[in-house]
C-alpha cells in the first residue's frame, strides 16, 4: 500500500510525464511564404494531368502500336475512373492557395502572397470548371466546417473568379504603392521571382480568357481590365527542374525518361490529324515540326481507337522530344513542347493570350491592349514560334539554314516566313480570310496548334466552345475522333469527363445525377 | 519505474524472518508425483492458513502444536490430516473428478482466479490442443477453437499474417484485435508469429471487454493471455523435437482453358473468330485448335520458339511446394526454491512463390526463485530474431501469370537468366514480364529481432497479502533491405514488336525501425475470510505504459555498379523519410471480490486512465465493471441428485471500457504510430498529395498541407457491454457446455474516414458514430466412451455474431474502409459491418439487368451500392478426439457462414481473359442473361432477341470497364468448409531403461481441404486487402497468392 501511495504521488507529481504529444515529425502549423512555392509546383504537376487529359480528348495524342487496352479511352463511354485523378489534385492545391489566404487576409505585409494565392485559386478553379462544369466553390475548402460541399452553377463560378482577380489586381496594386513595401515575393515566386507587375499582366490575361469563354453565358460585374498589359512572357513554373529524383520537370517525366534513365511507358504517339497542320495537308509547316517532333517527317502517328498490328511504336523518349540525344541518362536540352528535365512547366504562354485577345478583338471585348485581331493574331503566331523555338535553360535554337529552306532562322523570322509560304490558306494567312466565321477558325487553329502538348487542355477546351479546329468524317486526317468511338453525338466526341468516384462515395447528396460522358456539355459549349 | 523496484526492494531487505513454531511439508500430486503450489492450507476451524508455494511447499505457525489441518485445491478432492505433533506433513492430492471443470486460469494482472468465481466467459487452450496440428504460427493453432474468437489469415506468404477479432469489431477505423499479453507483457500481434509453441504452458481467452478492464484500455478488444513454461520441482525434463512439413497450393482460381493468345482488336478472322497474335498477353484469341504457332516474335539472332495451340497446366505448376522444418529443444529443472526453464527453436520455410526463404530462431528462458520465505523474484526472456528473403512483387508475379495465356507453359521461362526465349530480352510478352524473373529481380531481405522480457518480485508479508512489482518490456527492431535490379534491354528488344520493354534501372532501399514497448506494474492482492462463509479478495494497483517509436527510410535508384546495392552507390537525390513517436499511460486501478459460501461471488472493478495522446481536457477517463457468479451445483446441492447434474453455473457481466484508439497499427510493414501526435493537422515538406514533388530544391523550401484534418478535441471512445451464460456440465463430466449471449455496443468512435476531396482534405480523423455487436456463443463437447484404454470425445463450439454500424453522423453518410479495384470494404449507418460496396447493373424492380434496347449492353449504377456483408454471422468449429491406448487422433473442422467476399483477382482473370466467366459463352454474342430493356411505352420487356455484339475481349465485352468495373460481378458467398487440422499421433512408451523417457511420433496436416461457395471459384475468402489491421474486411486482391494446405510428421523425445 505504501508502494501504491509512492505511485500516485509520481503520477500526480509528473504531470509532465503526459506532456510528450509534440509532433516530432512535422509541423503543424507554417507561413504563407513556405507554402507558396510548393504550391505553384504542385499546380505544374496539377497543369500535367490536365495536359494528358486534353491531349487524349482533344485530339494531340494517340494510342501507339504495342499496347491495348484503351477501351473507354477510345470508345469514350467514359466511366467516373477515366481521368479521375484531376478532381483531387485540383482541390489539394486549391487548399494550399486557400490556407494562404486564410493566413494573410488583411495582413498587409503578406498583400503579395494573399494576392498571387487568390488569382492561383482563380486559375485552379477555371481548369476544375472547364473539365467538370459545377463544381463546389462556395462551400468548397472549408474543410471541417462543411464535409459535403455543395455544387455551385458554372457560369456563376466563373463570375465569381474574375471578381477575384479583380481583388488581387487591386491588392497588388495597394502594395506596390504602400509606403512600407510589402513583403517580397522573391525567390519563392517560382514563376515570375516577384515581379509583380508581370503577375500583374498574368492576371489580366487570365481573366480575359474568362471573359472570352463566358461570352454571352456570365455576366461579369467589372469588365474592365488593369493598365499593366497583358502577358507577354510566356509564364513558366520552374523552382529548379533538373534530372534527379522527383525534380524532373513532370511532362518530361511522364514522358520521356525517369532521371535514371528507364524509358517511361510508350503507349501513346502524335495523331494523324495533328500532323497534318504541319506536313502540309492543311498547313505546310515543316520548321516547327522539325523542332516538335523526333524523326520529322518520319513521326509515327496514328488515330485514336485504331489497336491493331502495324500501329507506329514509340520510340524511347516518345516523339514529342525532338533531340537526336536518345541515351535517357543524357538527354535533355530540346525545343517544342517537351524541351528537358530542366524545362518550365508552362502556366500561360504568351501566344494563348495573344490569341485572346486577337478573338478580344474579333468580338467586340474591349481590353484596352490596342492592337487588331489581325496584329495580335500575328503576334500570336510570333510567340508560338518562340515558345515552340526557346530551351529549356533559357535562350532560342535557331534554325540553320540547310535544316529546311522555307525557314530563315530566328522564330521571328520564320514566323514569316511561315505566313508567306502558306498565302493564300486562310488558317493561316488573315488576308485570305473572308469572313468572321474564317478568322474565328484562323485565331483557334492556331492557338490549338501552339497549345499543342503545352497546354492541350486549353486547346480541348477550345474545340469544345469553338468547334475549331474543324473535323469532318471519319478520316484520320479529318477527325480526332476515335474510330472506335461509340459517341452518339454528331462530332462522334465525349462531351465532358465524368464525376469521380469519390464525389460518388463521400458527397453523394451533392454530386450531379444522371451525367454521362455524351449527355451533358459544359455551359460554354457549343 | 526504476523509483518503484528500488522501493520495493528495500521492503524485502527490510522483511526479517519471525521466529515460529511451526509445520511445515510438501504437496504433491497422487497422480504424478508432480509438486502442488497454490493449495490452501488451513487449520481447520480458526483463519490461520496459507497457501503452498510454486514448488508445493508450506509453512504455518500452529499456536498449540495441535489441530487438523485442511489441504483444498479445486480439482482435487479435500484432505484432512491430524497434526499430532508433527513438524513435517507431506500430503499427496488426488482428482476430484467432480470438480474437474474447476480450473485455475489467470486473469488481469497475472493474477490467478478460479473459474467458479468469474462472471465472464473464458475459455482456456491446452498445450495439446494448440500444437496438434504443428502451426508454425501460435494464431493458427487457434483457429476453429474458441467461441467468439474468428480468427482471419490475411494474406499468404511464408509466414502470413493473422487477425485476432473477439466478438466482432467495435471500432469503426480503429483498431480491432485482441490484446495480447505474453507473460504479463503486452505485446504486438506479430509476436504470435514469432512464438515457439511448445513453450506455451496455457493460453486463456477473455472474450469480453469486462472480463480484461484491468489490462487497461486496450484491452477493450477483448484478450489472450500467453503464459509459458516452468520448470517443474523436482524432475529434470529434456525435450527433443523435429517436425517436417510440406506447403502446396490447395486451390487456383479456375480459369478458362479454351482459348489463347490474340484478340478482337486485331481483326476477326472470317466471320467470328479473333486473331491469333504471338505476343498478346490477352486470351481473348481463338479457340485452341493445337497448331504449332508462334509464341513471341523472333529473337536477334532469328530464331523464333514454337508450341501447339492447346490447354498446358503451367498456371498450377508454377507454385512450388513448400517445405517447413520446426526442429526445438528444451530442459527444465527445479527445486523447492527455485526453477529454470529454457528452450530453443529453429524453423525454416520454403515457401510457394520461387525463391521465398523464411527462417526463425527462438531462444527462451524462464525462472524463479524463492530468496526468502516471503519474497520470491522470477523473470521470463525471449529472444526470436528471424529473417524473411523474399520477393517484395508478389501481386506483379501474380498478375504476370494471369497473362500469360494457357497455350504457353510458364514453367518453361524458369531458366530466366541462360534461357534466351526466357530472358527478359527475349521473352514474348512485352508487357507482363516473365514471372520468373519478376520474382527473382524484385527482392526483400527484411530482419526482425523480437525481445521479450518480464520479471517481477512478489512479497507477501503477511499470509493472504501480496505485493507484486513487476516490469515487463518488449522491443521489435526491424531491418529491410528492398532492391531492384538492373536490367539493360537489347537495342533490338526495345525497337521491335516488344518496343514496350524498358530498362529497368537498380534501386536500393534501407528501413529500419525500432519500437519499445515498457509496461510497469505495481499492485498489491489481499484475500481474507470473514467467518466461515464470506471470502473477501481485493486488488489494487497502478500501471505505467510507455510506447516508443522510431522509423527511417533512405533509398535510392540509379544505381552505378551493377549488382552493388548500396546506398552510395546511386545516383540523384535520395528519398528519406524519419518518424520518431512517443505516447504514455497511467493506469489506477482496483478491484474487489466478494464470495459467499463458495457459490456466490460479486467483483466489482474500476479503472482510470489518463493518455497522453488526447488534449488536457479529455486525457483522464474511468470505466467501471461489475460481475457476478453462481454456482447452483453448491447452492442447491439437490442438483446433484439423479447424477445428472455435475455442475451448473450462472454467470453475467456488465462493463464499461474506454480507449484512445486513434491509428491502426500497422505492424506487417514494420510500422506503428500508436495514434502519437494525431491531434493536429499536419504540412509536409518533400510531397504533395503523395506526390513527391523535389522539395527543397537546392536553399528553395517548400510545405504543402496534408490531406488529413482532425477535430482537437479527440475523446476516448467507450464500449459498453453486457453478457450472461451459464456453464453446464452433465453425467459426470461427460458432457460439458457453455453457453453466453453477449450485447455490445461502442460509441463515441475516433474515426479516420476519407471525406470528399472539394473539403479540401481527403481524410478526416473525429468522433463520430456507434457500432453494436450482439451474439451467441456455444461450446459443447460429450464423452461417450471413457475408460482406461479408449476414449471418444466430440463436440465444438457456435458463434453467431451479428455486428452492426448504428450511425455515424449526418454528415457523413458512409466511412470507406479499404478498397480492392472498384469495391469498397465500408461502414454504413443501420447496415452490417462491414458492408461490401460497389458498382452494380441497373436494373428493374424484379431485379432483371437493364440492357439498352440495340446494343444489348448493360449500364452500371452511377453510385456504389451494397453488394453484400463482409463479416460471417455464423461460425463453426466441430472438432474430434479419438485416443486409444498409445494412439491419439484428433480433427478439425471450421465453417464460416452467412456472409460475402469481393474477389479482386477476377478482374484481371477478365482482363488477362484467362478468367473462366469469360468464356462462358463460348466468346460468342450473347444476350445478357435475365435481362430487360425497355419498350417504347416505358414497361420492361423481357430481352430474348438483342445479344451483345462482341462476346470477346481485349476490346469487347469482357474486357471492357462495363463488366471489370461493375464489381457486383466479382462478390461472391463468402462461406467454405475448411478442414483446418488433423493429427495422428502415437506414444512410444519408455525404451532404453527409461533412459528415454517417452517418445512420440505423428503425422498432422493443416488446411488440407477447403470448400467453397459454388459461385467463389476465386480464393480463399479468409484473405483480407486491409490485411491484418484493417478493419475493411470482405475484400481480397491480387497482392494474395492461391491458398495453400501443410502436411508433415513429427518426432518428439523426452530425456
Amino acid at each position: 500500500m505504501i508502494m501504491l501511495a509512492a505511485v500516485a504521488l509520481f503520477a500526480t507529481s509528473c504531470k509532465d510525464y503526459l506532456d510528450i504529444n509534440t509532433n516530432k515529425n512535422k509541423p503543424v502549423t507554417v507561413t504563407a511564404d513556405l507554402i507558396l512555392p510548393q504550391a505553384l509546383v504542385a499546380t505544374a504537376i496539377t497543369l500535367n494531368a490536365y495536359n494528358t487529359y486534353g491531349a487524349q480528348t482533344g485530339g494531340y495524342m494517340a494510342n501507339a502500336g504495342g499496347y491495348g487496352g484503351f477501351n473507354e479511352q477510345t470508345t469514350y463511354i467514359y466511366t467516373p475512373n477515366n481521368y479521375s485523378n484531376l478532381w483531387p489534385t485540383s482541390y489539394d492545391n486549391l487548399e494550399d492557395y486557400q490556407y494562404m489566404l486564410n493566413q494573410t487576409d488583411g495582413d498587409a505585409n503578406f498583400i503579395y502572397y494573399n494576392a498571387v494565392a487568390r488569382i492561383m485559386k482563380s486559375y485552379g478553379y477555371q481548369l476544375l470548371v472547364d473539365a467538370y462544369g459545377n463544381v463546389p466553390y462556395s462551400q468548397a475548402l472549408l474543410a471541417a466546417e462543411n464535409l459535403t460541399p455543395e455544387y455551385d452553377d458554372a457560369a456563376t463560378i466563373y463570375a465569381s473568379l474574375a471578381s477575384e482577380i479583380d481583388k488581387a489586381v487591386a491588392d497588388i496594386n495597394t502594395g506596390l504603392t504602400a509606403s512600407v513595401a510589402p513583403k517580397a515575393l522573391g525567390s519563392n515566386d517560382v514563376v515570375y521571382q516577384g515581379n509583380m507587375t508581370l503577375w500583374l499582366k498574368f492576371a489580366n490575361s487570365l481573366k480575359l480568357r474568362l471573359m472570352i469563354r463566358g461570352n454571352g453565358k456570365v455576366t461579369f460585374t467589372n469588365t474592365a481590365f488593369d493598365p499593366a498589359g497583358f502577358l507577354s512572357i510566356d509564364a513558366l513554373i520552374n523552382p529548379g527542374f533538373a534530372r534527379d529524383n522527383n525534380r524532373q520537370n513532370p511532362e518530361w517525366n511522364q514522358w520521356t525518361w525517369t532521371y535514371s534513365g528507364t524509358a517511361q511507358p510508350k503507349a501513346w504517339i502524335p495523331t494523324t490529324f495533328i500532323a497534318t497542320f504541319y506536313n502540309n495537308i492543311k498547313i505546310n509547316d515543316p520548321g516547327r515540326a522539325k523542332k516538335m517532333y523526333y524523326t520529322w517527317p518520319a513521326t509515327g502517328t496514328n488515330q485514336l481507337g485504331f489497336e491493331s498490328t502495324g500501329i507506329p511504336k514509340s520510340p524511347d523518349g516518345s516523339f514529342w522530344y525532338p533531340g537526336t540525344d536518345r541515351g535517357g541518362t543524357s538527354a535533355g536540352n530540346g525545343t517544342g513542347a517537351i524541351k528537358g528535365p530542366d524545362a518550365g512547366f508552362p502556366l500561360m504562354i504568351a501566344a494563348e493570350s495573344d490569341f485572346l485577345l486577337a478573338e478580344a478583338a474579333l468580338v467586340g471585348i474591349p481590353t484596352g491592349a490596342g492592337g487588331t485581331a489581325q496584329s495580335w493574331f500575328t503576334q500570336g503566331i510570333t510567340d508560338a514560334f518562340t515558345y515552340t523555338y526557346s530551351l529549356p535553360g533559357g535562350g532560342l535554337k535557331k534554325t540553320a539554314a540547310t535544316d529546311a529552306p522555307k525557314v530563315s532562322g530566328t522564330p521571328v523570322a520564320d514566323a514569316a516566313a511561315y505566313i508567306t509560304a502558306n498565302a493564300g490558306n486562310p488558317l493561316v494567312d488573315w488576308s485570305a480570310t473572308s469572313n468572321a466565321a474564317e478568322q474565328l477558325e484562323a485565331i483557334i487553329t492556331q492557338k490549338y496548334i501552339a497549345l499543342n502538348m503545352v497546354n492541350s487542355q486549353e486547346g480541348y477546351n477550345e474545340y469544345r466552345r469553338t468547334g475549331y479546329p474543324t473535323i469532318t468524317g471519319t478520316s484520320p486526317t479529318d477527325t480526332f475522333a476515335s474510330i472506335a468511338s461509340q459517341s452518339t453525338r454528331p462530332d462522334r466526341l465525349p462531351s465532358r469527363i465524368l464525376y469521380p468516384t469519390s464525389e460518388i462515395q463521400y458527397n453523394p447528396v451533392n454530386v450531379p445525377q444522371g451525367i454521362t460522358s455524351t449527355n451533358a456539355t459544359i455551359f460554354w459549349a457549343k | 519505474m526504476k523509483k518503484f523496484l528500488l522501493l520495493c526492494f528495500s521492503f524485502v531487505i527490510a522483511t526479517t524472518v519471525w521466529a515460529q513454531r511451526e509445520v511445515s511439508g510438501r504437496v504433491s500430486s497422487a497422480e504424478d508425483g508432480t509438486t502442488l503450489p497454490g493449495v490452501n492450507v488451513v487449520l481447520k476451524g480458526t483463519t490461520n492458513g496459507t497457501v503452498s508455494d510454486a514448488n508445493g511447499n508450506y509453512k504455518m505457525s500452529i499456536p498449540d502444536g495441535n489441530g487438523t489441518i485442511v489441504f483444498s485445491f479445486i480439482g482435487l478432492k479435500s484432505q484432512e490430516v491430524e497434526i499430532g505433533g508433527r513438524a513435517v506433513i507431506d500430503v499427496k492430492m488426488e482428482l476430484d473428478v467432480t470438480q474437474l471443470s474447476e480450473v485455475v486460469v489467470t486473469t488481469a494482472g497475472g493474477l490467478q482466479s478460479r473459474q467458479r468465481e468469474l462472471g465472464s466467459s473464458i475459455t482456456v487452450l491446452t498445450p495439446n490442443s494448440l500444437t496438434a496440428g504443428k502451426a508454425v504460427n501460435l494464431a493458427a493453432g487457434m483457429q476453429g477453437k474458441v467461441a467468439g474468437f474468428q480468427i482471419n489469415a490475411t494474406s499468404s506468404g511464408v509466414n502470413p499474417e493473422y487477425r485476432l477479432i473477439l466478438r466482432g469489431q467495435r471500432s469503426l477505423t480503429g483498431n480491432n484485435q485482441a490484446l495480447i499479453i505474453l507473460d504479463n507483457v503486452i505485446v504486438p500481434n506479430a509476436v504470435l508469429s514469432n512464438l515457439n509453441m511448445n513453450d506455451v504452458e496455457s493460453v486463456n481467452i477473455l472474450q469480453g471487454a469486462g472480463a480484461a478492464a484491468l489490462y487497461g484500455s486496450q484491452a477493450s478488444n477483448g484478450a489472450v493471455i500467453i503464459t509459458t513454461k516452468r520448470g517443474k520441482a523436482g524432475t529434470v525434463e529434456i525435450t527433443l523435437q523435429h517436425n517436417v512439413q510440406a506447403t502446396q497450393v490447395a486451390f487456383f482460381p479456375k480459369i478458362q482453358k479454351g482459348f489463347g493468345s490474340g484478340g478482337s482488336a486485331y481483326g476477326i478472322d472470317g466471320s467470328t473468330r479473333p486473331v491469333f497474335n504471338y505476343l498478346e498477353n490477352q486470351s481473348y484469341g481463338p479457340a485452341f485448335d493445337n497448331s504449332l504457332r508462334p509464341l513471341g516474335p523472333k529473337l536477334e539472332d532469328g530464331t523464333q520458339p514454337y508450341t501447339n495451340y492447346n490447354y498446358k497446366p503451367g498456371h498450377n505448376d508454377f507454385w512450388n511446394v513448400g517445405l517447413t522444418n520446426q526442429t526445438d529443444f528444451s530442459v527444465s529443472a527445479g527445486d523447492a526454491t527455485s526453477s529454470i526453464y529454457m528452450s530453443g527453436q529453429y524453423v525454416t520455410v520454403a515457401g510457394t512463390t520461387p525463391g521465398d526463404k523464411f527462417t526463425r530462431a527462438n531462444v527462451r528462458v524462464n525462472g524463479w526463485k524463492k530468496i526468502t520465505d516471503k519474497v520470491q523474484i522470477s523473470f521470463s526472456t525471449s529472444l526470436a530474431p528471424n529473417k524473411y528473403d523474399i520477393s517484395s512483387a508478389t501481386g506483379s508475379i501474380y498478375t504476370n501469370m494471369l497473362n500469360m495465356p494457357s497455350n504457353v507453359d510458364i514453367t518453361q521461362f524458369k531458366d530466366w537468366s541462360n534461357n534466351k526465349f526466357a530472358t527478359p530480352n527475349g521473352f514474348y510478352n512485352p508487357w507482363y514480364g516473365n514471372p520468373y524473373f519478376t520474382a527473382a529481380n524484385n527482392r526483400q531481405l527484411d530482419k526482425n529481432l523480437y525481445i521479450t522480457g518480464n520479471m517481477e518480485v512478489k512479497w507477501t508479508p503477511i499470509p493472504g497479502l501480496d505485493i507484486i512489482a513487476r516490469q515487463g518490456i518488449s522491443n521489435r527492431t526491424f531491418t529491410e533491405k528492398a532492391t531492384t535490379g538492373q536490367y539493360i534491354y537489347s537495342l533490338y528488344a526495345r525497337n521491335t514488336d516488344q518496343s514496350s520493354k524498358s530498362n529497368i534501372a537498380a534501386s536500393v532501399s534501407e528501413t529500419a525501425n525500432t519500437y519499445t514497448n515498457l509496461v510497469t506494474d505495481a499492485l498489491a492482492q489481499y484475500n481474507k475470510s470473514i467467518g466461515q462463509s464470506v471470502s473477501l479478495n481485493v486488488v489494487a494497483g497502478t500501471q505505467l505504459i510507455q510506447n516508443t517509436g522510431r522509423y527511417m527510410n533512405t533509398n535510392i535508384s540509379g544505381l552505378i555498379v551493377k549488382d552493388l546495392y548500396n546506398l552510395s552507390n546511386g545516383t540523384g537525390n535520395p528519398g528519406y523519410s524519419e518518424n520518431d513517436f512517443q505516447s504514455r499511460l497511467v493506469g489506477v486501478y482496483g478491484k474487489v471480490t466478494g464470495g459467499f459460501k463458495d457459490y456466490l461471488f460479486v467483483t466489482l472493478t474500476g479503472r482510470n486512465d489518463s493518455d497522453s495522446r488526447l488534449n488536457k481536457d479529455n486525457r483522464s477517463f474511468f470505466y467501471p465493471s461489475a460481475e457476478a457468479s453462481l454456482v447452483l451445483t453448491e447452492a442447491i446441492p439437490s442438483l446433484k441428485d439423479g447424477n445428472i447434474f455435475t455442475f451448473f453455473k450462472l454467470r453475467g457481466n456488465v462493463s464499461k471500457t474506454g480507449q484512445v484508439n486513434l491509428g491502426n497499427p500497422n505492424f506487417s510493414s514494420g510500422f506503428s504510430d500508436f495514434g502519437a501526435y494525431y491531434t493536429q493537422s499536419t504540412f509536409s515538406s518533400n510531397t504533395s498529395y503523395a506526390t513527391a514533388n523535389g522539395f527543397p530544391y537546392g536553399s528553395l523550401a517548400g510545405y504543402s498541407a496534408d490531406a488529413r484534418i482532425v477535430n482537437p478535441n479527440l475523446k476516448p471512445e467507450f464500449t459498453h457491454q453486457w453478457e450472461i451464460g451459464a456453464d453446464m456440465n452433465f453425467w459426470n463430466d461427460n458432457i460439458t457446455t457453455s453457453l453466453t449471449w453477449y450485447h455490445s455496443r461502442t460509441d463515441n468512435q475516433t474515426i479516420a474516414t476519407s471525406i470528399s476531396n472539394s473539403t479540401g482534405f481527403s481524410n478526416f480523423l473525429t468522433n463520430v458514430g456507434e457500432t453494436s455487436s450482439q451474439g451467441l456463443e456455444f461450446t459443447g463437447h460429450i464423452t461417450p466412451v471413457r475408460t482406461q484404454n479408449f476414449q471418444f470425445t466430440v463436440g465444438g463450439n457456435y458463434t453467431y455474431l451479428k455486428n452492426t454500424v448504428v450511425s455515424i453522423s449526418d454528415q457523413l453518410p458512409l466511412v470507406g474502409l479499404a478498397s480492392s479495384g472498384n469495391a469498397v470494404s465500408a461502414a454504413v449507418a443501420g447496415q452490417a459491418f462491414p458492408v461490401i460496396m460497389g458498382l452494380d447493373y441497373q436494373r428493374d424492380d424484379q431485379g432483371h439487368v437493364i440492357v439498352d434496347r440495340t446494343t444489348g449492353l448493360p449500364s452500371s449504377t452511377s453510385s456504389n451500392v451494397i453488394l453484400g456483408n463482409g463479416t460471417p454471422k455464423h461460425r463453426v468449429g466441430a472438432d474430434a478426439a479419438v485416443q486409444y491406448k498409445n494412439f491419439k487422433f484428433s480433427i478439425l473442422f471450421e465453417y464460416r457462414g452467412g456472409y460475402s467476399v469481393y474477389n479482386g483477382v477476377g478482374t484481371e482473370m477478365d482482363w488477362s481473359g484467362t478468367g473462366y466467366r469469360t468464356a462462358q459463352y463460348g466468346r460468342q454474342s450473347f444476350i445478357f442473361p435475365n435481362s430487360v430493356y425497355k419498350a417504347d411505352d416505358g414497361s420492361y420487356v423481357q430481352n430474348t432477341s438483342v445479344s451483345i455484339a462482341n462476346g470477346n475481349g481485349n476490346n469487347g465485352y469482357w474486357s471492357d470497364g462495363i463488366n471489370r468495373n461493375t464489381s457486383s460481378n466479382y462478390v461472391t458467398s463468402g462461406n467454405f468448409i475448411k478442414l483446418r487440422e488433423i493429427s495422428l499421433g502415437y506414444d512410444i512408451p519408455p525404451i532404453f531403461g527409461k533412459a528415454i523417457k517417452g517418445a512420440n511420433i505423428s503425422v498432422q496436416g493443416r488446411n488440407l481441404f477447403l470448400w467453397m461457395a459454388k459461385d467463389n471459384y476465386y480464393t480463399d475468402p479468409e484473405y483480407s486487402t486491409a490485411g491484418s489491421t484493417g478493419n475493411g474486411t470482405g475484400l481480397n486482391d491480387i497482392g494474395q497468392t492461391p491458398p495453400t494446405r501443410y502436411y508433415g510428421a513429427t518426432l518428439s523425445i523426452k530425456l
